[in-house]
């Protein structure tokens, strides 16, 4: 039951197009051998952006009722905000491996 | 006969309030099966993480040839995002041979993205990788991890193929509509979104 402000299929092949030189973009910094915090900082940075705009656009949230987005998305960034405790016990196994 | 015999005689839909999102329960049902899963999704990518930072002999064991077949499968995947929407598109005009069209594209394109991804598995399992196994010498834990995640995304593109072929056989029968279509394209374009997460984690960082 979206609303009639749903872009055309022209928008949409635009914003497919935009997805994959994301993905292309991706690619080049893999290969730019960057340092690996910074790769993956990067490649998080822009695999989240895909999911915004796929999320927004191709899943049609940008033309649904408000309601839908603030009921569905902070509780899905509260459990991926808290399934961060990993870390620090993450970083103690690699300091055991390297007998620190 | 009353006012309120009429309504009552006429079904349940009258006496029910319209649904606050304004979108059918069908869909809101998708959305919090979507959320539910992107929270698996999640899960499986943080204990990935959580082992790679703790191992020390993670090491990065594509090739090139691996990365373009992965490139490959991904813009195959982000096509049948396309010719999804036209398939709501054309269900939504009321098309039902463009429909068809291009739901059997979609069903097509997840088919050419499940063989290609079999025959990347079926290579890496001849060079000996295994869910404990690593030829390289280094860490079993990206056996495990690689198997897995790619796994339990290509289980999710198969079920959705599937799904869609139900969906398609439903729709010309008369039996689904419009809605079940778009709910059905809702969940393939999730599919679509969470590869945008594996490929740069299980592809990319571990490129030679």
């Amino acid at each position: 039951m979206s609303s009639n402000r749903e872009p055309g299929m022209g928008s949409y092949v635009g914003i497919v197009i935009g997805l994959m030189i994301i993905v292309g973009i991706e690619v080049v910094l893999t290969y730019q051998h960057l340092p690996v915090r910074t790769l993956l900082f990067s490649l998080l940075c822009l695999a989240s952006v895909e999911a915004f705009v796929g999320v927004m656009y191709l899943m049609h949230v940008r033309y649904e009722s408000p309601l839908l987005f603030w009921t569905v998305f902070p509780a899905t960034l509260f459990v991926l905000v808290l399934l961060n405790y990993v870390w620090p016990d993450a970083y103690r196994m690699a300091r055991m491996s390297l007998g620190k | 006969m009353s006012q309120s015999e009429l309504t009552m005689s006429t079904g349940h839909e009258v006496l029910m309030e319209p649904s606050p999102y304004g979108i059918e329960k069908k869909k809101l049902g998708m959305w919090f099966f979507i959320v539910a899963d992107a929270c698996t999704f999640a899960t499986f990518l943080f204990g990935y993480g959580y082992m790679r930072v703790g191992s020390q002999n993670w090491g990065t064991p594509f090739e090139f040839g691996t990365i373009l077949n992965g490139i490959v499968m991904t813009f195959v995947l982000l096509s049948s995002s396309l010719t999804m929407l036209a398939a709501v598109r054309t269900t939504q005009a009321g098309e039902k041979a463009s429909a068809n069209k291009w739901l059997g594209l979609t069903m097509l394109l997840g088919t050419v993205f499940a063989i290609l991804h079999l025959r990347e598995w079926f290579k890496m399992i001849r060079e000996g990788w295994g869910l404990f196994s690593n030829p390289t010498g280094g860490t079993t834990q990206f056996g495990a991890c690689f198997f897995s995640i790619t796994g339990l995304h290509l289980t999710h593109v198969i079920s959705g193929v599937i799904a869609l072929l139900i969906i398609t056989r439903g729709y010309n029968q008369g039996r689904y509509n419009t809605s079940h279509v778009e709910t059905a394209g809702l969940y393939w374009h999730f599919v679509d979104l969470v590869w945008m997460f594996v490929f740069p984690l299980m592809y990319l960082m571990n490129a030679r």
